[in-house]
């Protein structure tokens, strides 16, 4: 009988295949080769060839000023793409020492985790996809509409919000916003305990699912895999827990951590995350102060001292980091941005020896990738 | 030379900062003081407020340069700047303090000569983010890997090499990563010209 | 007898329940109202081009639900996202693998001309998608919201059938 270890201890077999998978395939991840060495149905070795959406973020960052390089940082991770906005402005901000005022703080997070609940419901309705179940995805991007025309009202755009600048957000929340934020809560909550009954409690999802994809906490910590994946795996880091930001520490919420590290604990971890962040928008909705949502004295033109500069966030995905290295000129000298899919994905090809194929695409979907996250 | 890596402190008090510690030399390299934010005086003439205290080290134990950061103001919590042959051996300690590999990256500094290349660690449990620096004369890039320390290092060194042209010895599979296969260009070289 | 008066009459008579065409006008009928789109989401644009397919936008009205994975099967390319010079022949291999007839919207900035990734020194990214291929219908926006995928769509339709079949929306 052909088992992993089978596979793993026996090296590879003599009779093998390569097969590409991608770089287009109906898998909603994006542009991503997989190379495959097949025996059969079990993959021998899986390489991920990068690059087809490589949009040369970071050498942008050399040609566009601080201000011109915002709505670049949407488009990282279109997904998640508030809490990238905010790990870059938070870099500028923490370099000139600006202070955001706390009403700019706290929309900033209500927005950053409404943007967070719909990320996990795309991911959730591309992840049943993959597995080969179509209707979530419908019910996914429903409620993900709600939030969609409530940050639409604020700041314009549905996908790529370019909403927070350096030194507060662009535009105030007025009550329609504040109010509609409270039903879309309300409105959630039922919704959640709807998909558990339909979709988590499924025992074919579960026979997917379950066992499937192990990932040891060791190994998550070798490949700087962070996000779900290492919750799933045991380990409780969080960035609004170990570094907090913004004004994460003022509110109370659970880091949902399970034990199990297969491809159900990672779901798991994202749907409780929802959760959460429907906790954490209660109480940033409950907390809002009044007052500008500007800094006061920003400079026209904004030029940083020399030095360089971290500031990290908790995307949908994982740990995002940026690094801005300047040399005291209205552009930045280098900016780095440290994205979670890039770790996520690096321990698949580890992860993924001797797995049968439809497996390994339960784990890859359990990883939640972005591929221009990755390329950038 | 001015190193634009930290601003030339005004305060008599603070040692000068050296040069010559940014060039990656044979010896033992010993970390270049940080810049502590301290009150500057406007006149002259006002006695001089006694500096901060420098931010505490939550390294101090290992036997290395590692040096505390103020957090508020840059957004890691200590920082090292060590030759390129012991990158490999402060990998190996880190790994055994329990921290992960955050990133890989380089940084071209032209007008110096010198590539740098930046590894970040950051603790899974703990609040620790440390940064790892390094020189390397930017004509002869080459610096070891640490793959086999922290396989995820894999792909970034890949494109370190892509972007800068660094070339990590022992690196498995040093090829194109974001750029196309047969790419020989590394853009983010300052002196590349599409 | 039949005489042209008569014949008229009878077409005339006819005209609520029978239809006479030109097979041509019936097949860019057909075509126009059942376009499957491949899916090839890049980008951004994709998860627009999904919230276009998904309930509330909900392009199944118009007969272009059926996303087909496979350029064999499907006569429409949605460029969605930005083309690289790395994915520049996958996609030009893409579309030469589609069968006749085929059309090709360009959904997106990026798509139309390279997008915001368009700067002095740019090395990875083909300036828009009708370099590689000839393109029937532009969509601008980043993203373009999903009304403007449909309207890019019906504007396809109009272009194979000769006349819009559908409403125009006057904004307000």
């Amino acid at each position: 009988m052909i088992t992993k270890e089978a596979i793993m201890s026996n090296g590879a077999p003599s009779e093998t295949f390569t097969l590409n998978l991608g770089p287009q395939h109906p898998a909603t991840h994006g542009v991503l080769r997989v190379k495959m060495t097949m025996d059969g149905e079990y993959i021998v070795r899986a390489e991920p060839v990068c690059g087809y959406i490589h949009r040369m973020q970071e050498k942008m960052g050399e040609n566009r000023t601080y201000a011109q390089f915002l709505p670049n940082t949407s488009r990282i991770d279109y997904l998640s793409a508030m809490t990238y906005t905010h790990g870059f402005v938070g870099a500028v901000e923490r370099a000139l020492k600006l202070q955001v005022p706390p009403r700019a703080e706290y929309i900033r997070v209500i927005t950053s985790e409404m943007n967070r609940i719909s990320s996990h419901l795309v991911w959730w309705g591309a992840f049943l996809l993959d597995l080969g179940g179509f209707t979530p995805l419908l019910y996914a991007f429903d409620d993900r509409e709600k939030i969609l025309d409530l940050l639409e009202s604020i700041t314009g755009s549905r996908l790529t919000y370019s909403y927070f600048r350096i030194g507060g957000v662009y535009n105030d929340v007025d009550d329609q916003f504040l109010k509609g934020t409270r039903e879309f809560v309300a409105h959630m909550r039922p919704r959640l305990k709807m998909y558990r009954s339909l979709v988590t409690d499924n025992i074919i999802l579960r026979k997917r699912l379950i066992d499937i994809g192990p990932i040891s906490s060791e190994m998550c910590r070798k490949y700087g895999a962070t996000g779900p994946v290492i919750r799933g795996s045991g380990v409780p880091y969080d960035v609004r827990r170990v570094e907090p930001y913004s004004v994460y520490s003022e509110f109370d919420f659970v880091i949902p951590t399970f034990q199990e590290t297969d491809s159900m604990a990672r779901y798991l971890v994202r749907m409780e995350e929802i959760v959460q962040s429907l906790r954490i928008i209660e109480q940033a909705l409950d907390k809002l102060p009044a007052g500008p949502v500007m800094a006061e004295k920003v400079p026209r033109v904004l030029k940083l001292p020399a030095g360089d500069y971290c500031y990290a966030t908790e995307a949908a995905r994982g740990r995002f980091a940026v690094r801005i290295v300047s040399d005291g000129k209205e552009i930045p000298y280098r900016v780095k941005l440290r994205t979670p899919s890039l770790s996520n994905l690096s321990l698949f090809e580890e992860a993924s020896a001797g797995m049968l194929l439809p497996d390994a695409l339960a784990l890859m979907g359990s990883l939640d990738l972005v591929i221009p996250d990755i390329d950038r | 030379m001015t190193t634009p890596n930290e601003p030339q402190p005004k305060v008599d008090s603070l040692p000068p900062a050296n040069p010559a510690a940014a060039t990656a030399s044979a010896a033992a390299v010993s970390a270049k003081p940080v810049a502590v934010a301290s009150p500057q005086p406007t006149n002259p003439a006002q006695p001089l407020a006694p500096p901060a205290p420098p931010p505490p080290n939550p390294l101090a134990h290992l036997s290395l340069p590692f040096k505390g950061v103020d957090y508020k103001a840059k957004g890691y919590h200590c920082e090292a700047t060590v030759a390129p042959d012991q990158v490999v051996a402060v990998a190996e300690v880190l790994d055994k303090e329990g921290l992960s590999l955050d990133t890989i990256t380089g940084v071209d500094w032209m007008v110096e000569g010198q590539m740098e290349v930046v590894y970040d660690y950051f603790h899974p449990t703990k609040t620790l983010r440390v940064v790892v620096r390094t020189r390397i004369p930017r004509d002869n890039p080459e610096i070891a890997t640490i793959y086999k320390v922290f396989p995820g290092a894999n792909w970034h060194e890949r494109e370190t090499h892509d972007f800068f042209g660094i070339r990590f010895l022992g690196h498995p599979n040093l090829t194109p990563f974001l750029l196309p296969e047969d790419a020989t260009f590394h853009p983010l070289r300052k002196d590349y010209a599409a | 007898m039949e005489t042209p008066e008569s014949n008229a009459q009878l077409l005339s008579d006819c005209a609520p329940y029978v239809k006479f065409a030109k097979l041509d006008e019936l097949l860019a009928l057909g075509r126009a109202n059942s376009l499957w789109p491949l899916t090839f989401g890049l980008a951004c644009c994709a998860i627009e081009m999904m919230a276009a397919g998904a309930s509330r936008f909900d392009i199944s009205r118009f007969g272009a639900e059926v996303f087909r994975p496979s350029p064999r099967q499907a006569d429409l390319m949605i460029v969605a996202g930005t083309v690289n010079k790395k994915m520049a022949a996958a996609v030009k291999t893409l579309y030469d693998q589609m069968p006749e007839p085929k059309w090709v919207i360009a959904m997106g900035n990026c798509a139309i001309s390279g997008g915001p990734f368009v700067f002095p020194g740019q090395y990875a990214v083909v300036e828009g998608v009708d370099k590689l291929f000839p393109v029937d219908v532009f969509i601008p926006g980043c993203p373009p919201r999903p009304e403007a995928l449909i309207e890019g769509l019906l504007k396809l339709e109009e272009k194979l059938t000769g006349k819009r079949r559908w409403p125009t929306v006057k904004p307000e």
